[in-house]
């Protein structure tokens, strides 16, 4: 157990019986009342987002979890595979929980994933990946204004813009969490 | 680093408010900010310090959570309107965002006016105090006015009239899919509905002011004589309280026993904690209050609105979780 007023992002509850990941935490002393912590919580296995108003001194339900390197296989429109690298098991993991996932997952690349017994709670995407563009648009002729970009697609489907000068084939670092071209990587 | 320019601001914005107040013939006062007793809040916890003296007994002080104690007693002795920027303290809060243990707060009190007329005060106030660089789309716009009842029938179904009934208030809480405590008070499960629902739901991008507290949330408010609730208001600019009021109570029977039952509460959580309260101010229930309206602001949060900021950090010069934060490096350093 632990106090509410301790749960930050990324702390993992059971909720009636339900594991879910604090995404949220924001305090809220209403006037004349008591420490409250408002909570947006999200169900890894569906996906579904609660808003939960705790006092601090509740006791909220933690679950111990675990992180393990998973080898990222493929996905089929409804799971991400994955396999164990010291087990060599096999996971797959719903797809609707991760939105947009799919777009920094590459195959045979290693992710860190946080499990609680056999689920996979959070899979943790680095903040800067390496893609090969796969398809680009032509760069318009006689378009050399300075700081002129246009839109490429990486082999795992992710859109980003970047300068006219990046051909297909070629690997640029991009930020994940802003979907930015970061640099081109000289391979 | 220090942000001088948000600091040139804060000085701006403190000045104008000084001369609206000063034009108005309000009176600034300066209160003290240690005090050996409080006005008793369960719900604030408060810094606890302790004067020593070679020729006297030790005797614990406690810095101010508001400056309201010291300035009714101004009131009751015909100071007339009074205004006062000062620092204030709270403890056991969030430690940054729109929090700081210590904070610069306006207090201001209209003698003659209610709680509806400080709707205006404040409005046109910030109209006055906001320095003329800053321009945030909630300047632009008509301040709203709405009402609790409005606000929770509107954000979440639950009707007030009906919300007086803990049984009722807490199916409300059932089909709203919130946990409640089968102990806790009336006014923890309004709060978990109004915190969850009805508080994300006011309009942003404006000043909001939402009135008619509900009655059970006992404080120094004068109570409607035709619905259950108390005439007071929390104002809020883009999601975040930046100021209340209350048309304050003047009935001394009705302090008195505000005084009684929330020092009550708070002896009864010293049982369970152990920590130090503060004793209540002996003469306050005496107090003859005029009728009058006091409205406390967060400036900090002010300018931060007035900015387009979601927190006051960078408008503070020594945050309260920097200092921590380097104090516990340098320990570790020297480990």
């Amino acid at each position: 157990m632990i106090k509410a007023g301790q749960i930050d992002k990324g702390t993992a509850l059971l909720i009636k019986g339900q594991p879910f990941v604090c995404i949220e935490r924001e305090f809220v002393n209403p006037g004349k009342g008591s420490a409250f912590v408002r909570l947006k919580l999200k169900s890894p296995s569906t996906g579904q987002v609660l808003a939960e108003t705790m006092k601090s001194q509740d006791n909220a339900e933690d679950i111990t979890v675990e992180d393990k390197d998973l080898q990222y296989l493929y996905n089929d429109g409804e799971n991400f595979y994955f396999q164990n690298t010291e087990t060599f098991d096999q996971i797959d993991v719903p797809m609707k929980s991760f939105t947009d996932y799919e777009y920094f997952m590459k195959e045979g690349e290693t992710y860190r994933a946080t499990f609680w017994e056999d689920q996979v709670l959070d899979i943790i995407i680095p903040s800067k990946i390496v893609f090969t563009v796969a398809e680009a648009e032509e760069a318009v002729k006689g378009d050399t204004v300075q700081g002129a970009t246009k839109y490429v697609t990486t082999e795992t489907g992710l859109r980003v813009r970047v300068p006219i000068f990046i051909k297909q084939g070629e690997k640029i670092r991009v930020n994940t969490e802003t979907k930015e071209y970061l640099e081109r990587v000289n391979s | 680093m220090y942000n001088f320019r948000f600091q040139r601001l804060k000085s701006e914005m403190l000045m104008n408010i000084r001369e609206y107040f000063i034009g108005k013939e309000y009176l600034e006062v300066s209160t003290p900010t240690l005090s050996p007793y409080l006005i008793p809040e369960p719900t604030i916890k408060t810094f606890r310090t302790e004067f020593i003296n070679p020729f006297m007994e030790k005797s614990s002080l406690f810095m101010i959570p508001s400056p309201e104690i010291f300035m009714k007693r101004l009131l009751a002795a015909g100071s007339g309107s009074i205004f006062q920027i000062s620092q204030c303290f709270r403890n056991s809060e969030q430690l940054g965002e729109i929090h700081n243990p210590e904070f610069t707060m306006l207090e201001y009190y209209t003698v003659g006016a209610d709680e509806k007329d400080s709707i205006g005060i404040t409005h046109e106030m910030i109209e006055k105090a906001i320095p003329s660089s800053l321009c945030e789309e909630w300047m632009h716009k008509e301040p709203l006015v709405i009402t609790m009842h409005e606000a929770m029938l509107r954000s979440c179904g639950v009707d007030m009239d009906k919300a007086e009934d803990t049984e009722y208030l807490r199916k409300e809480a059932e089909r709203l899919s919130l946990q409640y405590d089968e102990n806790e008070s009336w006014d923890d499960t309004f709060n978990r509905i109004f915190i969850t629902y009805a508080e994300p739901w006011l309009p942003k991008n404006r000043e909001v002011y939402l009135t008619d507290y509900p009655d059970k949330i006992r404080c120094l408010a004068k109570r409607y004589s035709d619905k259950p609730c108390r005439r007071r208001w929390e104002m809020y600019i883009n999601g975040i309280e930046i100021a209340n009021c209350y048309d304050e109570e003047t009935d001394k029977n009705e302090t008195e026993a505000y005084f009684r039952e929330e020092q009550e509460i708070l002896e009864k959580e010293r049982e369970s904690t152990g920590d130090e309260i503060s004793p209540s101010d002996p003469e306050f229930s005496f107090l003859e209050i005029p009728q009058s309206s006091g409205g406390a602001m967060g400036l900090d949060r002010l300018l931060a609105a007035a900015l387009g900021l979601d927190t006051i950090e960078p408008l503070l010069l020594f945050p309260l979780s920097d200092m921590l934060r380097s104090v516990k490096a340098n320990l570790s350093n020297q480990r």
